[in-house]
């Protein structure tokens, strides 16, 4: 045990001897754990803020969705006699915290200066304690949608339809049953955009929503389980179970597909029965349109990721294949007065691992704090960027088991690339070490 | 004796202005008479073809215009658009069968199916416009006097939508030329009882119908006036009307697709 200690100092020592040449590689190994730690905060910021989105306008963690079709050829996302399906779901996800029930539509708003389709939800929102802390107002007030006929809708709409906080809208569509239906309301709060999914959603009373679709008072749009923080990360198997749970009490259920439900409106059209089927998605399925931006920044994660070690690899070995031919003397001299050659190996491992956990905990530091600077910015997105953040602004975010698996990573590929170098110099000859010359 | 005269026509002036169409005022078996008579003027009783002109001006938007042909069989209401105008537009049709409407377009080679009252090809008109007239068989008439529409005299009337008949407009307000039974002007209201579109039948035009053994009548022209989005209009124009028999296999999906190869 004292000999590791000693092999410790003695690489520590030897670490301050050659000053430049670690300064040199410990800036580089804090650069990529920076880099690291901040690829990691966007990735995550942007999965973060996508679930955060993605739950809040659109859709649960678990959704039990549906269509009704009156005839083959005429479908509308509809669940019937909701409150019976609320009874099954929540016997089957004992993982639910709470569920909403909301208005499911596609109509046309229309303003005395501009229209705009958009999906129109129909939200109670007394019930909705978590919208109305996520949706951010920036004129109006969110309350008043408890007023019949009124509307909530975003920033960017805002800008189609040349409306502000007070005027009337006209929404037009079809019911289910095909006639054209009209329902005039009037904009009772404008919220901050939230990426793509803002540009085409309103909000409104789901009264509203039945009144425009010719619906009764026990039919929604869908369902929307939210679970508790543990179980987020299992809601695609509890809507498997879900799924099955459904069945055997009775309802017939669509197949898995992973899409949102408007995409699936073609596909139940084509489809010949009529009544009612229930639908369960997971909240990556309703906005599966735009998860490819996650997938796209994980594999460039990769590959900034190999790029970058490949290089801090290529730079300790060389420094360390240096450094042993600098100090085959000094190794010779060790292994001649006892030094074993595993201490020759722990010596310069250690040296590596010193100069990684330096470099790692420096990087990781300097990330936090960058992206902490980032954030404090509040640095806006280009238009087309937005679309896909799912917000305006950029948001990292650095938690700790990441900071800490990122400077554990980096440590260790630092560590294992000095091994062969290491295994090399303990392989010396003492005496042909200690007649060296170089 | 002259107070009484002036009191009589005082009150036959009252009556006259107060109840002006009291004395032209249809029962309601002859109101579907009379719905059934707009009917028959325009029913063929056999096939149809005609080429279609559809321009659609938008508050906003570059004018679309497209070109189409109509092809249609009375016996079993089967239905066609083939549109041959623009190029980006042509193959793309419409097809009705089996009380189906489906939508064929050659970029993508997929059959669509999709609701009777879609909007043709975006614009503000639907399958109904092109199709024979069923006034009488999807509505319930009301009697709405009559009124001078320009020089024409015009039976006005109210139709409500049967039920359990989908229909795009539930309520329909008609003004209807007493003398020719050609209908000069329509509006159409939502379920909220909105009014949605308003349309302007300006020409009226005939051909001799073999099947029929007598003059079919098709408004040559509509304009539709949409009233929500009150910058937006759709012009038809209707032309080269044929009634001779089709061809037997015409109305299935494998002609339709056969347009755009």
């Amino acid at each position: 045990m004292a000999n590791f200690f000693l092999d410790f100092r003695i690489a520590l020592r030897s670490l301050f001897q050659h000053r430049r040449r670690t300064i040199f590689l410990v800036s580089a190994i804090a650069l990529v754990t920076g880099l690291l730690v901040l690829l990691n905060a966007l990735s995550t910021g942007v999965s973060e803020t996508m679930i955060r989105a993605a739950t809040t306008l659109s859709s649960g963690h678990v959704n039990v969705g549906g269509f009704f079709k009156v005839t083959s050829s005429q479908c509308g996302p509809v669940v019937t006699e909701y409150e019976k399906v609320v009874k099954v779901v929540e016997q089957s996800v004992p993982e639910m915290a709470h569920w909403v029930h909301r208005g499911r539509g596609w109509a046309k708003v229309i303003s005395d200066s501009g229209s705009t389709q958009v999906g129109v939800t129909g939200i109670d929102i007394t019930n909705e304690p978590d919208f109305k802390r996520v949706v951010s107002i920036v004129s109006g007030n969110i309350d008043d949608l408890t007023q019949p006929n009124t509307m909530l809708i975003f920033e960017s709409q805002v800008e189609r339809l040349k409306v502000k906080v007070g005027d009337a809208v006209t929404l037009s569509a079809q019911t289910n049953r095909g006639a054209a239906n009209t329902v005039d309301c009037r904009i009772v709060a404008i919220a901050k955009d939230m990426g793509l999914m803002s540009k085409f959603g309103t909000f409104v009373p789901v009264e509203t929503t039945r009144t425009l679709y010719q619906l009764r008072p026990d039919t929604t749009g869908a369902i929307q389980l939210y679970l508790k923080p543990r179980y987020v990360a299992d809601a695609s198997a509890i809507a498997a179970r879900l799924r099955t749970t459904l069945e055997h009490a009775g309802y017939r259920v669509m197949d898995p597909d992973a899409n949102p439900f408007w995409m699936k409106f073609q596909t139940v059209n084509r489809e010949d029965w009529t009544g009612q089927k229930l639908d369960v998605t997971t909240w990556e399925d309703e906005v599966s349109f735009l998860t490819w931006t996650l997938k796209v920044l994980s594999v460039l994660k990769l590959v900034l990721l190999t790029i970058l070690i490949a290089i801090v690899v290529t730079g300790i070995m060389n420094t360390m294949w240096i450094a042993i031919r600098e100090r085959t003397r000094e190794i010779g001299t060790l292994r001649a007065i006892g030094m074993q050659r595993w201490g020759v190996l722990r010596m310069f491992l250690f040296e590596s691992f010193q100069m990684g956990i330096i470099g790692t905990v420096a990087g990781a530091v300097g990330g936090s704090i960058v992206a902490a600077l980032v954030n404090l910015a509040e640095i806006k997105v280009p238009l087309g960027v937005q679309l896909f953040l799912m917000s305006d602004q950029l948001h990292l975010a650095v938690h700790v088991p990441s900071l800490v698996s990122a400077a554990t990573m980096i440590t260790v590929i630092t560590t294992l690339a000095a091994l062969y170098p290491a295994y090399r110099a303990a392989r010396l000859p003492p005496v042909s070490a200690m007649s060296h010359f170089g | 004796m002259s107070s009484i005269r002036i009191s009589l026509t005082a009150t036959a002036l009252l009556a006259a202005l107060a109840f002006p169409n009291a004395a032209h005022a249809l029962t309601k078996p002859e109101l579907v008479e009379f719905l059934k008579a707009v009917d028959a003027r325009q029913k063929n009783n056999g096939d149809w073809r005609s080429m279609i002109y559809m321009e659609q001006k938008e508050k906003g938007k570059v004018d679309v215009a497209y070109e189409a042909l109509v092809f249609r069989r009375s016996e079993d209401q089967k239905f066609i658009i083939l549109f041959t105008q623009p190029k980006a537009s042509q193959g793309q049709g419409y097809l009705r069968i089996d009380k189906n409407l489906w939508f064929y377009d050659p970029s993508v080679g997929k059959w669509e199916r999709r609701t009777e009252r879609e909007r043709i090809g975006g614009t503000n008109s639907r399958r109904s416009d092109f199709d024979e007239s069923r006034l009488a068989e999807e509505y319930d008439p009301e009697d709405n006097g009559e009124v001078k529409l320009g020089n024409y005299t015009a039976q006005v009337m109210t139709l409500k939508g049967k039920p359990n008949i989908d229909l795009a407009f539930p309520t329909i307000k008609l003004w209807v030329d007493k003398e020719t039974k050609n209908i000069l002007k329509r509006e159409e209201y939502a379920l909220s009882g909105r009014l949605l579109r308003t349309s302007f039948y300006s020409k009226w035009k005939k051909i001799y119908s073999e099947s029929k053994k007598g003059d079919t009548w098709y408004p040559g022209e509509m304009r539709f006036y949409d009233e929500v989005e009150k910058a937006n209009s759709t012009l038809i124009v209707i032309k080269n009307v044929d009634t001779k028999a089709l061809e037997a296999n015409l109305f299935t999906k494998a002609w339709l697709e056969s347009k755009s190869r």
